[in-house]
């Protein structure tokens, strides 16, 4: 696996130097959207990546090669996990650092970076098996529509719960401290071995 | 011990499938898998290399079944070459051995660096922009560079210029040497095959046609020279291929069944696979 991950390294350090600098500088910017934003991008590495495996046919020859689909799959949910990784310490860092300089505008409590990490992290669990059953260019398609299935329905499920006194209910802060990472891990235990299955369903 | 063997092994895609396909491969010798575009010559290399399961039949490769957890390990012993090097085009040959020593176990980077050099491969420029030569090159080096017993190379020669194609061919003759070493390479070069094999398979239409010693299959044959009545007194089971025009016909025919007083030159391998393809449309 760690071939698989050092090949997607080379690969994306050389292709996406400009998205992976906007990930540095979402990652650094003030406010809890910004690092979301970072996190989610940091997300969609791994379809990235896997867009280039099915562009020069890597993909074939990885078959032939003493990779089990296990390492194949498992190569492109690190790669996202470490992406997400990356971006969460970079923006606790940089809030934790630049908020002593700038207290007024860095002010994100460190509880508010966790819950984009788990979305993240849920994210991947959700679109990773689609792009191992249907390729990058169906599963993209798919992924765009989860994203804002999830972003009208959350978006619209928060705002009648707060109301319009604009107080966050209990129920919401514990889903967003407790729900939400259980939802991740779950998700994700799930999403392994389907992506495996998927993959394989593929290569047949 | 076969390096390769195939048992009854059927595919099908719906369009296209692979039948009934019998194959064995010995220990040490070189095969050559011929076929035009679409014949079924990838899909037999993917199926062996377990990228590709058969809906039958049963396939081993240095003896172990292709199925079976252990073939995981055994693809440490096989070296694959594709009609490209199906790497991220980004990569550079340096990178490429970097990556190549996490895969396999055995992986020699002394080897491979040997063999750049020997290629008078650039090691830091991304092969996006290398030739195609430069670029079969680099997939070879992969290939001999975890010290593999058998060599899988599909249409690894193909769209070369003739140098480099016949480098690359003593490559593959040096490697043979050793006599636990094979190859089963498949191409519709087939002068290439002619140089190098020494058993040839003929894939038509998804179907084994022969696998035979390059040898046997050219006594096998004959090609005559002769009129057209000439040709209408053999007897019709020896002729297996015939070629007409306004001033007489070649005809392949089985040496066996024909009077050993005709006239037969004696077929070179492309002759014996083009008669045989006339052969079947004529019929």
């Amino acid at each position: 696996m760690k071939a698989l991950l050092k090949k997607d390294i080379f690969v994306l350090i050389r292709q996406m130097r400009l998205f992976l600098v906007m990930i540095i500088i979402f990652s650094v910017l003030p406010g809890v959207n910004m690092t979301t934003f970072a996190i989610v991008y940091c997300g969609m590495l791994p379809y990235v990546a896997m867009a280039y495996d099915e562009r020069s046919k890597w993909t074939e020859l990885a078959a032939m090669m003493p990779y089990t689909p296990g390492d194949i799959v498992l190569s492109k949910y690190t790669l996202g996990w470490m992406a997400i990784g990356f971006a969460t310490v970079l923006s606790t860092a940089a809030h934790l650092i630049l908020g002593r300089i700038f207290p007024s505008a860095y002010s994100l409590a460190l509880s508010e970076v966790f819950p984009s990490l788990c979305i993240g992290f849920i994210m991947m669990a959700v679109t990773l098996p689609l792009m191992f059953r249907f390729g990058v260019e169906k599963g993209r398609l798919l992924f765009i529509l989860l994203i804002v299935v999830l972003a009208c329905g959350g978006g619209a499920l928060v705002q009648g719960m707060v109301g319009f006194d604009g107080e966050i209910p209990v129920a919401l802060n514990t889903f967003f401290s407790l729900g939400i990472p259980a939802l991740a891990v779950v998700l994700t235990a799930i999403s392994v071995p389907l992506s495996i299955v998927m993959y394989n369903r593929c290569s047949v | 011990m076969n390096a390769i063997e195939m048992k009854n092994v059927s595919k099908s895609f719906g369009d296209f499938a692979i039948q009934n396909l019998n194959f064995e491969l010995p220990q040490g010798a070189i095969c050559g898998l011929v076929g035009e575009n679409g014949a079924g010559k990838s899909t037999t290399i993917r199926l062996l290399m377990d990228a590709l399961r058969p809906d039958s039949g049963e396939i081993s490769v240095l003896g172990v079944d292709t199925r079976s957890p252990e073939f995981q390990q055994v693809k440490e012993d096989v070296g694959v070459v594709m009609d490209e090097a199906y790497f991220p085009e980004t990569l550079n040959a340096r990178q490429v051995g970097s990556i190549m020593a996490d895969t396999y176990a055995r992986w020699d980077a002394e080897t491979y660096d040997g063999f750049i050099r020997r290629f008078d491969l650039p090691p830091s420029k991304a092969f996006k922009n290398y030739s195609r030569g430069m670029t079969m090159k680099l997939a070879i080096a992969v290939a001999l560079s975890h010290s593999p017993r058998l060599l899988v190379l599909d249409e690894a020669t193909s769209g070369l210029d003739p140098i480099v194609r016949d480098e690359i061919l003593e490559l593959f003759s040096e490697f043979t040497r050793d006599e636990e070493h094979s190859i089963l390479i498949s191409s519709h070069i087939v002068s290439d095959l002619e140089k190098l094999c020494d058993y040839i398979a003929f894939l038509h239409k998804g179907r084994l046609r022969f696998c035979m010693e390059k040898d046997a299959l050219r006594d096998e044959y004959g090609i005559v020279s002769c009129t057209k009545t000439q040709l209408a007194n053999l007897p019709r089971e020896a002729v297996c291929g015939v070629e007409k025009s306004p001033y007489g016909a070649r005809a392949l025919v089985k040496r066996k069944l024909v009077s050993s007083a005709l006239q037969l030159d004696r077929p070179n391998i492309e002759d014996v696979i083009l008669f045989l393809v006339k052969g079947e449309k004529q019929a």
